[in-house]
């Protein structure tokens, strides 16, 4: 066999059991080297920015919120955050303060959910399996706040829709007790299971240059070394009083991205503490007129995956007349391209797993001509019509090429 | 008298300890590896298919023969057909040797240990054969990846094998149980532990399960070689993959743990000596399953490189450890 036959292309996704969302990328590979990759965004456009500007203020909020199942209250407060520096109001301290209970128990169960899912990657599924049986807890005490496990609705415009009681304060205080516990036993296992480190450790390097260039964010970028938190470097909700530490490792591989989620996971329990042990007494939202004058505002919080960032410019409506939402995926994207080349094709899931992607969240369908940088953007039905017509004149020859190959 | 002894030994092919008593056997391993992994894993595993789910992997088997079977535009339509075919009769054929209900299997000669490995590599053989026939890209890389596996595992399987030939001087399975029955009174085992750790450890890669899976690696290729399989090919090789594990537990028990021997009434051998069977297998089974669940799958270049740096040298001391014993005489 020659040199030149052993080099072949292999597609993952959009389908593929490594990954949980439809995204495509094509990796060459040399045997078991991966020598290129190349990606293709966009299986999963929705349409929500389009649709944001036909829904109210009000509306919105849950739309926002379904814009990713797992980060569902950081994109909910997000926008309601930055819909509230719009109409210039200020949610009152106890509504903050629920809020931000409710970003850092999203982020324990985010980071937890993401443990598994990374065990699974690398085959170990009992660790899969009683991580997501502990992960319950965290989902528990959400539900138990909030009334519902994924989309939790709890932020509104102008502050919080529902108080926390203090009986209930006791349950959550419990529920951390054994989430701590449980997580410290993980921590254990990640760095002492041989098979984890001869699968993590070294695996997927994104340098600090790579990292810086790229533009990484969240734990990706924490685990190259980057010391960025925007829960510290801009403080909003109730960040500027919590104290916490922001996980930084330097080992710029899968297992410092392993360890920095898990030593997250820590932070989040004790601030969960200080929060229900610091609760202000008082009303938990304000009152919000439905129009907002012209203005625009970017608002930005630290998601369990790394910087969400929201654009809303008003027009004097009771509708925004641009919403822009870039979630981390996006961001972190480019970086692990670059992590992906040069290592083997059986790392390939747990490296993509790395960054915690999640591709429904990142694909608004911004197409950009190569040649001629000319940008457009394309609504859910414009797009439906083009694939069915792009078909009906290619399909024949698509189908074929992919049975040659 | 000729057509009678002709009879029973086709009885003994067929029914017991031939074809269906190691099919019904093999799923009903399969059911106790999937209810034990399940509950180190904190889950219930098959629970309604009879009582406790025990009728679960049939029930997958008939439900596979029954699918849809496609060949493949892409793929070599008679190999594609023949592999899973061969690769259940190679199976069953190799466990024609194992010792089920007496102290000599179904068949037995004299060097069969020998055959028995070269069978056992067949396997290996099969499954590449099969990811190769297919045609898929997948497919490929698994077969790529059988393929190394395989220089990695099959020579320290067979150190470990030959250890316990050593000895017992003797490379007929039916010697090596009489030996630890009448001469030596001992499994084996006492004094090969080693060989037996390096045997399980040979035997997880060898049955494709974690953390040496990599052929099949449901995460990183979909399944590996056998991507294309579906319907009754596919029902076939899990039937195979079953088989096998009957066949690794029970050379296991036959080298290491004594045979089918044990304790029983006289005149009704073959009852008790298929009860110690089922019980041997259930625990060389019991620390397979135990040995899956603990572990991330390992890398490929991880696994030769492990299998070559530790295993192997492992597997020759074991040897020179029973030629000293043999020396001093203690066995």
């Amino acid at each position: 066999m020659s040199v030149e036959k052993r080099i072949f292309k292999i597609p993952v996704g959009p389908q593929h059991p490594a990954l949980k969302e439809f995204e495509h990328f094509v990796f060459t590979v040399d045997g078991e080297r991966v020598i290129d990759v190349g990606f293709r965004i966009g299986y999963t456009h929705r349409g929500i920015e389009k649709l944001a500007e036909s829904k109210t203020y009000i509306q919105n909020l849950y739309l926002c919120e379904r814009i990713c199942g797992i980060c569902s209250a950081a994109h909910q407060g997000c926008y309601a955050q930055t819909v509230e520096e719009l109409a210039d109001i200020t949610a009152p301290p106890r509504g903050t303060y629920i809020r931000t209970l409710i970003w850092e128990l999203e982020r324990i169960h985010s980071h937890l959910l993401w443990l598994g899912v990374a065990a699974h990657e690398i085959g170990f599924d009992t660790l899969f399996m009683l991580v997501w049986r502990d992960r319950e807890v965290v989902m528990d005490l959400l539900e138990m706040i909030s009334g519902n496990r994924v989309n939790y609705a709890m932020s509104t415009i102008g502050g919080v829709r529902r108080d926390i009681s203090d009986e209930l304060k006791h349950k959550i205080l419990k529920g951390l007790d054994i989430l701590e516990e449980r997580t410290k036993y993980y921590k254990e296992v990640c760095m002492k299971e041989q098979t984890i480190l001869a699968r993590a450790a070294n695996v997927g390097i994104l340098t600090r240059e790579q990292a810086l260039k790229l533009n990484a964010v969240g734990p990706t970028a924490r685990a190259s070394g980057v010391d960025v938190d925007l829960r510290r470097d801009d403080p909003y909700g109730a960040y500027d009083e919590v104290p916490f530490n922001v996980i930084v490792y330097d080992t710029c591989d899968v297992l410092a991205r392993v360890l920095v989620r898990v030593d997250e996971t820590f932070e989040c329990i004790n601030m969960c503490r200080w929060l229900l042990e610091n609760l202000p007494e008082g009303d938990i939202r304000t009152k919000f007129a439905r129009k907002i004058a012209e203005n625009e505002v970017v608002g930005r919080v630290e998601a369990p995956r790394g910087e969400l960032f929201y654009y809303i410019k008003s027009n004097g409506t009771d509708k925004p007349e641009r919403l822009k939402v870039r979630t981390p995926t996006l961001a972190n994207i480019l970086p692990v391209c670059e992590m992906l080349k040069g290592g083997y094709i059986a790392d390939i899931p747990i490296v993509l797993a790395g960054i915690d992607p999640c591709f429904a969240c990142m694909d608004r369908a911004l197409f950009i001509d190569e040649n001629s940088e000319k940008k457009w953007v394309w609504s859910r039905e414009q797009l439906r019509i083009y694939s069915i017509k792009w078909y009906k004149e290619h399909g024949n020859e698509v189908v074929r090429e992919r049975w040659k190959q | 008298m000729e057509t009678i002894e002709l009879l029973i030994l086709l009885l003994k092919f067929i029914v017991f300890p031939g074809a269906i008593f190691c099919i019904a056997y093999g799923f009903f391993l399969e059911w106790f590896d999937r209810k034990l992994y399940a509950k180190f894993q904190n889950r219930i595993g098959p629970l309604l298919t009879g009582p406790k789910g025990l009728l679960q992997p049939f029930a997958d088997f008939v439900k596979l023969l029954a699918k849809e079977d496609i060949t493949p535009v892409g793929a070599d339509k008679l190999g594609f057909t023949l592999t899973p075919l061969l690769t259940v009769a190679v199976s069953l054929f190799t466990l024609l040797f194992i010792p089920i209900h007496s102290l000599t299997g179904v068949l037995s000669l004299p060097g069969d240990v020998l055959l028995v490995l070269f069978i056992s590599t067949v396997f290996g053989l099969l499954i590449m054969f099969a990811g190769y026939f297919s045609g898929n890209r997948f497919s490929m890389v698994g077969t790529e990846r059988t393929g190394l596996q395989f220089v990695g595992y099959e020579i320290p399987f067979a150190l470990s094998v030959i250890s316990v030939a050593a000895a017992a001087r003797s490379l007929e399975i039916t010697n090596i149980v009489n030996y630890q029955v009448n001469i030596l009174g001992l499994p084996l085992i006492v004094f090969t532990p080693i060989a037996f750790a390096i045997y399980l450890i040979s035997a997880l890669a060898k049955l494709e399960k974690i953390p040496f899976d990599i052929p099949e690696a449901e995460t990183e290729i979909v399944g590996g070689w056998q991507v294309e399989y579906s319907g009754k090919k596919l029902a076939f090789f899990r039937l195979a993959t079953d088989l096998k594990m009957v066949f690794v537990s029970g050379l296991a028990a036959a080298l290491f743990l004594g045979g089918p021997y044990g304790p029983s009434i006289p005149g009704l051998e073959p009852i008790f000596y298929t009860i110690w069977f089922i019980i041997k297998t259930l625990i060389v089974m019991f620390i397979l399953s135990n040995l899956r669940s603990l572990f991330a799958r390992y890398r490929i270049d991880q696994v030769v490189h492990g299998f070559w740096k530790y295993m192997v040298p492992l597997a020759v001391l074991q040897i020179l450890i029973v030629e000293g014993l043999i020396f001093m005489g203690v066995i």
